[in-house]
């Protein structure tokens, strides 16, 4: 890893105007940090929309199926049994549990598909390099390695934007 | 995003994003008070006794509970569907008034989703311990075993062993998911090494990337979608269990949307109950202001408004139908031998609920206080009206009988009493009761200091 | 962020000569639709009652359903709506036109109600006549037209009045009469269900049936609300419409189709589960003898919006938006045609035809009329309400 540049903010506003700032003048910003999820950072950055109503969709639709599906052959095939006279395949009394199982399925995989996407899980440990990233500053980090800058001038784009507390990490390499 | 500056600020006073931080995780930082010992200590002697009870029960068996051939179905499943009922409100918070767009509901979500998960294990404990053989409970899920016998999809009983499965995974799912930020606030907080360790595992190395809140609020969003069906579902199914059958005041067609009704109705009276007080003890009376209590009390009168027309909906069809097993049904409830159960559940559930139109009452804590809890009594009469009175009274008259509980029910249902607030007190000791980061990105629109103002400078100012 | 479009001046609304001669057309085509088949089809006078009925009954819930949506958007304190809340406030005034559309049918009374046919009413209609008479029927129809047109007219005052001389308390007025409407409207609506559609099949019964024509009432004005929204956006009358105001209207129409499924299935379920000959045999009528239409309805006012509305992009397309609603109003005209036909008409003698299909024109060409000569009375958008600036600037998650 190459060696990094890093500020805070601590307003957003200021911070969505450094970005622009920033992005003006052709640096690619490498993350951005900040205590909630500040409204219009993403169009900003230009993130793309999330594949994760995706797999929930394909997630529920398994689920639906695996719930129907297993109902339907225990009730015709596994183990058929006369409950109340009503036909073996009745698919009205079949539709609580398939619900219950598209949202589980949809629920879970979006959850788990989250965090390893994101690589976040149990045992993480996170490059923090500001505490207060969650508590009231805004950070923006820029590498040196995705920009044809060095890092001098990198850290003097970033405290143009008015940037506090600039500083620079050398990479470990 | 524009709030016009008629609205009542959400934050109260001067906050800054690291006072939030702060107000918010001070109790988890400061030595706990003596009355959080005193809380937690009688609530967790009343657990513990009923822990005991239980066991007694499973040891000497059923026998030792007021239950009978007749009514089957005592305290033990009133206290059940009271309790799933409670535990609506944190998931309709969180998903319901997420996808409505009410900005309120960030100061009172986590607590209350909490407070779900809580009521929701509080009432799984009841059908288990009613099955008697508590070892062999495992056979309500479908299992390949040696007999390939598999488990009766049609009975609602086992789609309610789904629903509320489903229900508690999920919305211990939801919360987590939005605890995961908070909980990185909480590491960086935090001076101790192991302490800083303890809180990193827990928030799974949240970092607070653009890239993960990006995700991380499309996901929220569509776990709303889900959820939000999820609880209409769970008391849906809850009602199915008396409504499938043919028992009159059991089989009635608006059971499912009147329990969920019912069901928000009793959960946000007991959140209110659980935060009036919460927000004293732990100074938040800025983040939750009279303004959310007013607002909850909104929900209280819609939803409790909506059981009011369910009840009398159901007294006149009744009479309509022209079946003379339903009408005694509702005769027997409004004059027979539990009429006072009836009664009490009328006034507080259709009666009282109905002050809150008073706009003074309403923005009244200790009013509020007290009619939480009158809600709250009243909605478990609700259930055991449904449940005692209906089966007392069935269509031959030979097995009429009344039923009484045992001193052995009543200290397990206290004993849920003493689950649910053990785990509470040691919810707000560990997790932060208000979700930090949610309260700040309202902040910009909803705080006191910036009501009325335009968040961004680009915005065009005519159209 | 927000879309830093030009957005056109607002083109004041004209009820243009043109306007009203498609709507002359529309109305005659119903019309002929009418005469066809009272001579040419030779209907019987059931089915031309039961058409009637239907019609003026969706004729009713387009205009109760948005007065309801303005309702409860104002108690909810949201803010979104104002922009096109005149919409809203004018469909509301159609409300006495449809008293006079339900009482034109009445001569069909005894065609259309059962329990009207005093001389031979069996046991059990004999207990329920303390509620099903004429007079107390009579007496019930006037006292729901009486407080909904009440409300609904005073609102639409108090929000106008706002127009010229805005006051402090404006607010609180407009919301304290949204709430003795909605006490009012929480009562009435699911009543005047009993009233006009349950007692079709005045033998059966069911509780949720009132909240579930609530929610078939409530699609219904969805849809038309959207159908006038994205009109009025297209042809500039409210140029400030934006995606997010479609997107959010297509998250109502979503979301409670839903809820009508829901609706519709614990119904159905509750009743076919505990097999009771008293209810199940409202039920065995559709699935025997309408089969088709009985399934068809589920799909098209479920599977449809389910599937169709359900990715963010669906929902802020005005064009695909309009479609789906249109697919919904003749969904729900079926929901109410199954209410309405099996019970009148009998299943040896109703069917979809040239009646069917044409009659609903007039209707809507009639809706429309007075919906126009409202809208047109007033400012297109109330500019003093204090939200009214909150419209514009929000945005979707």
């Amino acid at each position: 890893m190459g060696a990094i540049v890093y500020g805070y903010f601590t307003d957003e506003l200021d911070l969505l105007h450094g970005i622009k700032e920033l992005q003006e003048k052709g640096i690619s910003i490498e993350d951005v940090r900040t205590p909630f999820p500040v409204h219009g950072l993403d169009s900003v950055l230009k993130l793309r929309r999330s594949h994760l109503p995706k797999v929930a969709f394909l997630a529920g639709i398994v689920g639906l199926t695996i719930g129907m599906g297993f109902q339907i052959w225990v009730f015709t095939k596994g183990w058929p049994l006369n409950f109340g006279g009503k036909p073996y395949m009745s698919i009205p009394s079949f539709i609580p549990v398939a619900f219950e199982l598209t949202v589980l399925f949809a629920a879970y995989t979006m959850g788990i598909s989250f965090l390893v996407r994101s690589k976040l899980g149990p045992g993480q440990i996170p490059d923090i390099l500001d505490e207060k990233v969650t508590d009231d500053h805004f950070q923006i980090i820029l590498s040196e390695e995705k920009n044809k800058m060095n890092n001098e001038e990198l850290s003097a784009a970033l405290a143009a934007t008015g940037a506090l507390d600039v500083k620079l990490l050398k990479g470990e390499q | 995003m524009y709030v016009s500056p008629v609205r009542e600020p959400l934050i109260n006073g001067e906050k800054s994003y690291k006072d939030i931080t702060d107000d918010v995780i001070a109790p988890i930082h400061s030595k706990p008070g003596k009355f959080w010992y005193l809380g937690i200590g009688i609530s967790s002697t009343v657990m513990l006794f009923g822990f005991a009870m239980i066991a007694y029960s499973i040891w000497f068996g059923i026998g030792t509970w007021g239950v009978n051939r007749t009514i089957g179905w005592g305290w033990s499943i009133t206290n059940f569907v009271w309790w799933v009922g409670i535990g609506h409100a944190g998931t309709f918070i969180s998903a319901i008034l997420l996808l409505f767009r009410q900005k309120w509901r960030t100061s009172i979500n986590r607590a209350a989703e909490a407070m779900t998960i809580i009521a929701v294990m509080c009432a799984g404990l009841f059908p288990l311990i009613h099955m008697g053989r508590l070892p062999l409970g495992f056979f309500i899920f479908p299992y390949p075993n040696t007999r390939e016998l598999w488990v009766n999809f049609n009975s609602p009983l086992l789609w309610d062993v789904f629903a509320i499965s489903t229900y508690l995974l999920v919305s211990l799912l939801f919360w987590y998911m939005g605890l995961l930020p908070d909980l990185g606030t909480i590491r960086d907080r935090m001076k101790t090494v192991w302490k800083k360790k303890a809180y990193n595992f827990l928030s799974f190395g949240w970092k607070g990337s653009a890239r993960h809140w990006h995700r991380h609020e499309s996901m929220s969003l569509i776990l709303a979608g889900l959820a939000a069906p999820l609880v209409l579902s769970v008391h849906t199914i809850v009602s199915f269990d008396f409504a499938t059958s043919v028992i009159p005041g059991w089989h009635t067609t608006i059971f499912p949307p009147y329990f969920v009704s019912g069901a928000v109705f009793s959960g946000f009276a007991m959140v209110l109950t659980l935060m009036i007080v919460t927000r004293k003890a732990l100074n938040l009376e800025k983040y939750i202001t009279v303004g959310h209590i007013e607002s909850m009390n909104k929900v209280i009168i819609a939803t409790g408004s909506v059981v009011g027309i369910a009840y009398i909906t159901e007294l006149f069809m009744a009479w309509y139908s022209g079946v003379e097993y339903e009408r005694y049904a509702f005769v027997n409830r409004a004059l027979g031998p539990y009429a006072w159960a009836y009664w009490i559940m009328m006034t507080c559930n259709v009666i009282s609920p109905q002050l809150l139109w008073i706009k003074k009452l309403r923005r009244s804590v200790g009013f509020t206080f007290v009619l939480s809890i009158f809600i709250n009594i009243g909605m478990w009469f609700e259930r055991f009206v449904i449940v005692v009175t209906s089966l007392s009274r069935d269509y031959l008259p030979s097995s009429w009988t009344m039923y009484k509980p045992t001193w052995v029910e009543v200290a397990i249902f206290l004993g849920t009493f003493g689950l649910f607030f053990t785990l509470f007190f040691l919810f707000i000791r560990v997790f932060p009761v208000i979700a930090i980061a949610e309260v700040k990105s309202i902040a910009r629109s909803s705080a006191k200091k910036f009501i009325g103002k335009s968040v961004r400078n680009d915005q065009p100012e005519k159209h | 962020m927000i879309e830093k479009k030009v957005i056109p001046e607002a083109v004041p609304f004209k009820f243009s000569q043109k306007l009203k001669n498609i709507l002359y057309i529309a109305a005659v085509v119903g019309l002929l639709a009418l005469v066809w088949g009272i001579f040419v089809d030779k209907a019987p006078s059931a089915r031309i009652w039961a058409n009637v009925w239907l019609n003026s009954l969706i004729f009713l819930f387009i205009g109760l359903g948005s007065l309801f949506f303005w309702a409860v958007n104002t108690l909810g304190e949201s803010g979104w709506q104002t922009s096109f809340q005149r919409v809203l406030e004018a469909m509301g005034q159609t409300i006495p036109f449809a008293a006079i559309l339900l009482l034109m049918a009445l001569p069909g009374m005894k065609d259309l109600f059962e329990w009207t046919h005093t001389d031979h009413l069996d046991e059990i209609l004999q207990s329920k006549t303390a509620y099903l008479n004429i007079p107390f029927w009579l007496i019930r129809f006037a006292v729901y037209f009486a407080g909904w047109w009440f409300f609904a007219n005073r609102l639409r005052k108090i929000s106008i009045k706002n127009d010229l001389e805005p006051t402090e308390n404006f607010l609180k007025r407009i919301r304290s009469t949204a709430g003795w409407f909605m006490v009012f409207f929480a009562v009435t609506s699911s009543m005047s269900a009993w009233d006009w559609l349950m007692s079709i099949d005045a033998h059966w019964f069911s509780t949720l049936y009132g909240w579930y024509t609530f929610s078939s009432m409530f699609v219904l004005a969805l849809a038309v609300i959207i159908l006038i929204t994205i009109a009025f956006k297209k042809y500039n009358i409210l140029p400030h419409i934006r995606d997010e105001h479609l997107h959010d209207l297509g998250k109502y129409l979503f979301g409670f189709s839903i809820f009508w499924a829901y609706l519709w299935i614990s119904q159905y379920l509750l009743i076919w589960y505990s097999n009771i000959p008293e209810e199940t045999h409202y039920f065995v009528e559709r699935t025997e003898n309408f089969n088709e239409l009985f399934y068809l309805n589920v799909l098209i006012n479920f599977l449809v919006p389910f599937l169709a509305l359900m990715t963010r992009g669906a929902k802020r397309q005005p064009l695909y938006l309009a479609v789906i609603a249109c697919v919904l109003i003749a969904g729900h005209w079926l929901d109410i045609y199954l209410a309405i036909m099996p019970g009148v008409v009998g299943h040896e003698e109703a069917k979809i035809g040239v009646l069917e299909i044409g009659l609903p024109f007039f209707y809507f060409a009639a809706f429309l009329w007075i919906f126009f000569i409202s809208f047109g009375k007033a400012k297109a958008t109330p500019e003093n309400h204090p939200y009214f600036k909150e419209s514009f600037d929000y945005e979707n998650i």
